[in-house]
């Protein structure tokens, strides 16, 4: 007897009732399931009575590669139908797919992704032909709402053209010669008993090619050995590799947050109630609950808008053909009838992916309610995830397992409170109660060694790190993941992000996790205030340059923050805009660009000269802001651009002071903030160049010749530019101006007045006053 | 067909003949082989009215709108209840083509127009009168000019507002009661005439620019009637290349230019404008262009429509300076007058694009573009 092929799409509903009803008519023999093949030994432990959503959580790491991946299951995975109606059907159930960590998996993180996704063209030439958005709305609309006889038949004709001609990739082909052998098998042993395999159906057609073809006991035409009992063996992975497989508490946000190759079905909550009641109560249900969250957030919605929003949905199901509605008829039914703005962002459900910032609030509570938020709990008899072990491990390692009561001291110069330290702040970022830090450095740049941890409440922690066990395999891999998924979180805010950066550092993951990088970069590329952006390069760069203390000299992480804040400042600063005054936090992100250009160049993508270009272009354009223009003059000098392209310091000075006393002393804080060695260094040392003319000279004479007025007014901006010289050069250039005018002296005397300003006005005021007098009566005028 | 179609529309002549002339033959094998229930007052079927939008290659109707596909199905859902549609979106994401496309397919014609502006009063919308009669018999019937909205009423046909949010509020209001009771009186008038009740069939398809004056403004009351359907710029990159590309060759060909553009231009060409569009410098520089935020955004419209002229240009430079197809270097020359306008902020913004994002793209003509950026003016 030859094997029944069920090719499925995983989180399908109707594909689950399918699998049920094929099982109670065939009453199989051997029900084979794609699932990890290591798992086999194990499947009681699926079985124990877990509240679903759960995964098989696998992890691996060797020298080469670390990856962790999902085999997500719910409670209409028909997987999981498959698996419990199989038992009670009373057959032989198991897994066939080859162990996650098998190389065939690499880049993989969601077993149960959508094959068909990775071979795109057939499915847009399908949803073309029936003119739907994406092939989810196909999906809906040829399977999940219409009535399920045929369904098999249509099921086929769709996977054998999804496949089609399509080649598929060696880690599907591995996968699929593996499956094959277990069905050979499965066939040979039954005999006569019917033999039922469920796979993705992607996988399918080919299944059936293979599975007929070649193999005998013992070894098999495709290289898989058979074992003693003619089942195929399982691979094991290499001696010095850490693989394992485990069951952690899933839910339905992290089962809708796959994106793009990784994604499955989305909406976990609406087919949850596709298959507990069906599309037409899981419509009114989506309906109500998207009314429900969206009055709770005081959006408003009224009976009319209702009735429109309900009408809708149904002229498009019955515009589209659907039996009954699908969750795009009410989504969109919803969103034509509550809408009443522009939208800035496409609806999410047109395409595939996950939720950009901009989405309309109400758009957003849409896609939530379909998402839902139930989370799965294991059965108390699970064996625990490795987290647990890992955890426990760390703990008594690093001896801080004393107990919920003690708190710890911890010196981070020291290399073992180092790792104490860290250990305690990936527990922290996991969520996971305990302890809670209440000393410490605040941020990169915080002098502070030291970090001190008092006891918290510990209720719920065993269970906080069986959830926790989701994330990773060990306390970092865990950490990491868990810090990647905040990234994503976050509004782009450049708090946020420092918070996440540094809480990177303080766990030292960075070199762990190549996604958390990326979203930092990419989170980093949508920040929009030059200041805070500023600051989180500066202690970034501080970091990367400086860091004794964390580890992360030199490293990646903050090396891939470095180069995307420098591009991201350059963009911004060449667009600011703004009125005079001098903006201190601008003049710190251009210092911090200078800085990274300067002593990072290695890591940017921009070159130097690329750098200073745009500082010149900056520094001549008319519209930038005041300060900003000085600040860019003096990168593109410290950057070494040549001094003829930006003009002499001396000629630009005059320029800039003909538009006023203020705006030269805004111009002048943004050059010293930048580079007040380059231009008066210079000067200083070219003294003999007759024809050169220092900037000290100029700036005098240009003040000198200001009237009174004109320099009253200007004197604040002129002090806040002299106050980034520190005190000795502010002195060497008092001595320079004596000199100017023949005078000798301490010029430190010049600097600092002994008695109040105030009363020295207040006396300069007198005096005029008196010099007035005098010389209305006559009397003035002898000096 | 042409019983319907006002004269003089299908001659030789016209520069642009509307939808329904256009399209006569494909609207005709619709009708003819439409067996799906109509709406009242409809000339085609919902489902038939969609295969016209969407195109329905095997019974040979042409692809005419680049869109989501459930966007069209929103909309015709739409204009089949008692809501008005309203498009919105920024300029040039063919909103106007969309929505006589609509009124072709619904209403068997898009003539009944109402162009919004700021001069826009009224009698424009509802109804005028002709002064001479008006004088000569008084108010009756046959003094009366109806403008689009009452012709759409009376006879059960869709009506295009363009640029509704253009309007002076006051003006956009009337159309309040018109949309809720679906009747226009006229007081001048007694008797029957008094009183204009819309037909099966009527309804209005309103557009506004998101960039002019939004929405914003527009009253919550308005708002309430109508459902709202944004059109964006098309998605994916090949999609716009290819429909570019059709349009500036056939423009070129009337142009009188002979070589057809250079795909590669083409596509740096339509590749900048995506990135300008999306917001550049917000982490768009691996081209997806995804991320991009507001305030990055250039105030000119950087639409498919403008795309297309600035190609449209550059290979009308290259043919008729040169003798040979459009360069990178004429896309500079031709942005700075597309992407700039008169705005220097917009001037600055793409100079900051082809100095900072440019370079980082592979390729002999984004190089050949990342040269040729000093032509663009000062």
């Amino acid at each position: 007897m030859s094997a029944v092929f069920l090719g499925v799409r995983h989180h399908s509903p109707a594909c689950a009732r399918l699998v049920e009803r094929t099982i109670e008519e065939l009453r199989p023999a051997h029900v084979l399931v794609e699932g990890p093949a290591d798992m086999n030994a194990r499947l009681d432990e699926l079985l124990l009575g877990h509240e679903l959503p759960v995964a098989v959580f696998s992890h691996y790491r060797d020298g080469q590669r670390a990856a962790t991946s999902w085999a997500p299951l719910c409670d209409y995975s028909p997987e999981w139908i498959a698996l419990r109606a199989g038992r009670a059907a009373g057959a032989e159930v198991r897994f066939i797919d080859l162990p996650a960590w098998h190389p065939a998996f690499a880049e993989r993180t969601n077993r149960y992704a959508d094959a068909e996704v990775r071979y795109a063209e057939a499915t847009e030439r399908l949803c073309r032909h029936f003119a739907v958005d994406s092939s989810d709305a196909l999906w809906d609309r040829l399977f999940e709402v219409e009535p399920d006889n045929g369904l098999a038949a249509r099921l086929d004709a769709y996977f054998a053209l999804v496949r089609g001609d399509a080649e598929a990739d060696s880690g599907d082909r591995a996968r699929e010669a593996y499956m094959a052998a277990w069905v050979r098998a499965a066939v040979a042993a039954a005999g006569e008993g019917p033999v039922l395999v469920v796979t993705g159906g992607f996988h399918q057609p080919a299944l059936r090619v293979l599975a007929s073809s070649g193999g005998d006991r013992g070894s098999d035409a495709h290289g898989w050995a058979l074992g003693a009992d003619g089942w195929p063996e399982v691979p094991a992975p290499p001696e010095e590799a850490q693989a394992g497989s485990f069951l952690v508490p899933y839910s339905f946000r992290q089962l809708d947050a796959f994106a793009g190759y990784q994604s499955g079905m989305p909406s976990p909550a609406y087919y949850q109630q596709v298959w507990e009641a069906g599309p037409r109560a899981a419509a009114d249900a989506l309906l109500r609950v998207v009314v429900e969250r969206l009055r709770a957030r005081k959006f408003p919605v009224s009976t009319a808008d209702l009735i429109a929003a309900r009408s809708l949905a149904e002229g498009l199901t019955a515009l589209r053909g659907h039996p009954r509605p699908a969750r795009i008829d009410v989504l969109d039914g919803l969103a034509g009838a509550l809408i009443t703005d522009d939208l800035d962002r496409p609806l999410p459900w047109t395409t595939r992916g996950t939720l950009t910032t901009g989405t309309h609030p109400a758009v957003v509570e849409m896609v939530a309610a379909c998402s839902g938020d139930r989370v799965g709990r294991l059965h108390p008899a699970t064996p625990a995830p490795p987290l647990v072990h890992d955890v426990a491990a760390q703990l008594g390692r690093l001896g801080l397992d004393g107990g919920g009561g003690s708190s710890y001291r911890l010196d981070l110069t020291d290399a073992a409170d180092l790792e104490r330290s860290r250990v305690l702040h990936r527990l922290r970022v996991l969520g996971i109660p305990g302890h809670g830090r209440t000393a410490g450095p605040e941020h990169g740049i915080d002098p502070v060694f030291t970090e001190r941890w008092e006891p918290r409440p510990s209720q719920g922690r065993e269970a906080a790190l069986v959830e926790a066990g989701a994330y990773g395999a060990s306390l970092a891999e865990a950490a990491a993941a868990a810090l990647t998924e905040r990234t994503q979180g976050v509004a782009a805010g450049a708090d946020a992000l420092a918070e996440v950066l540094f809480d990177a550092v303080l766990c030292g993951v960075g070199t762990l996790s190549e996604q958390l990088l990326t979203e930092l970069v990419a989170r980093t590329g949508e920040l929009k205030a030059v200041g805070p952006l500023g600051d989180v390069l500066a202690t970034t760069l501080g970091l990367w340059r400086h860091d004794r203390v964390f580890g992360v000299a030199r490293g990646p992480l903050l090396a891939a923050v470095i180069d995307g804040a420098t591009e991201r400042l350059l963009w911004l600063l060449e667009g600011a805009r703004g009125g005079p005054g001098v903006d201190l936090p601008r003049l710190r992100a251009v210092v911090a660009v200078r800085n990274a250009v300067l002593h990072a160049q290695e890591l940017l993508a921009v070159s130097r000269p690329t750098v200073a270009g745009i500082a010149l272009r900056i520094s001549r354009d008319a519209d930038a802001p005041i300060d900003l223009r000085g600040a860019a003059f003096g990168m593109h000098r410290a950057l070494g651009g040549s001094p003829g392209a930006s003009g002499d310091p001396a000629a630009a000075v005059r320029s800039v002071a003909a538009a006023g006393a203020d705006a030269l002393g805004d111009w002048l804080a943004g050059l010293f903030a930048l580079a007040r060695d380059e231009v008066t260094g210079e000067a200083e040392g070219g003294g003999d160049r007759s024809g050169a003319e220092s900037l000290v000279d100029v700036l005098d004479s240009v003040v000198c010749a200001l009237p009174d007025h004109d320099f009253l007014s200007g004197l604040p901006a002129l002090r806040q530019a002299f106050a980034f010289f520190p005190p000795r050069e502010r002195e060497r250039i008092a001595g320079q101006l004596l000199r100017r005018r023949g005078v000798r002296g301490s010029s430190r005397t010049l600097l600092r007045t002994t008695a109040d300003p105030l009363v020295i006005a207040r006396a300069g005021a007198l005096e005029r006053n008196v010099s007035r007098l005098l010389s209305r009566y006559g009397l003035g005028a002898a000096p | 067909m042409t019983a319907q179609t006002p004269d003089g529309v299908s001659g030789p002549s016209v520069q642009r003949p509307p939808a329904e002339v256009r399209y006569a033959a494909e609207l005709d094998t619709l009708r003819a082989g439409d067996g799906d229930p109509r709406p009242p007052g409809w000339q085609l079927s919902l489902r038939a009215a969609r295969r016209f939008i969407i195109g329905d290659t095997d019974a040979g109707i042409s692809r005419k709108f680049v869109g989501n596909p459930s966007l069209v199905d929103r909309a015709l859902v739409t204009l089949a209840t008692n809501r008005g549609l309203m498009l919105v979106g920024e300029p040039g994401t063919a909103k106007s083509l969309l929505s006589e496309l609509i009124a072709a397919a619904v209403s068997g014609d898009s003539t009944l127009t109402v162009q919004g502006g700021a001069a826009t009063t009224e009698d424009q919308i509802k109804y005028g009168w002709n002064y001479a009669l008006l004088v000569a018999e008084g108010p009756s019937a046959r003094s009366l000019v109806p403008a689009p909205m009452l012709r759409g009423m009376a006879e059960g046909r869709l009506v295009r507002f363009e640029e509704i949010t253009r309007c002076p509020l006051e003006v956009q209001d009337s159309l309040l009661s018109l949309l809720s009771e679906r009747v226009v009186a006229i007081p001048e008038l007694t008797g029957p005439d008094g009183m204009v009740f819309a037909r099966q069939g009527f309804n209005v398809i309103a557009t506004a620019n998101t960039r002019d004056r939004g929405v914003n403004e527009m009253s919550a009351a308005l708002k309430r009637r109508f459902n709202f359907e944004t059109v964006f710029p098309i998605p994916d990159l090949d999609t716009e290349l290819a429909l570019v590309e059709a349009e500036v060759s056939t423009l070129l060909r009337r142009s009188g230019v002979e070589p057809p553009p250079d795909r590669d231009v083409l596509e740096v060409l339509v590749g900048t404008f995506r990135e300008l569009r999306a917001g550049a410098g917000a982490g768009g520089s691996d081209g997806s262009g995804g991320s991009g935020t507001g305030s990055d955004r250039p105030s000119a419209v950087m639409s498919t429509a403008e795309a297309v002229s600035v190609a449209h240009a550059v290979g009308v430079r290259g043919w008729f300076l040169r003798g040979e197809p459009g360069s990178a270097a004429d896309v500079v020359a031709c942005l700075a007058g597309t992407a700039a306008k008169d705005s220097p902020e917009d001037l600055a913004r793409l100079r900051r694009y082809l100095e900072q994002h440019v370079p980082r793209r592979r390729g002999p003509q984004w190089q050949a573009l990342y040269d040729a950026r000093h032509l663009l003016a000062d």
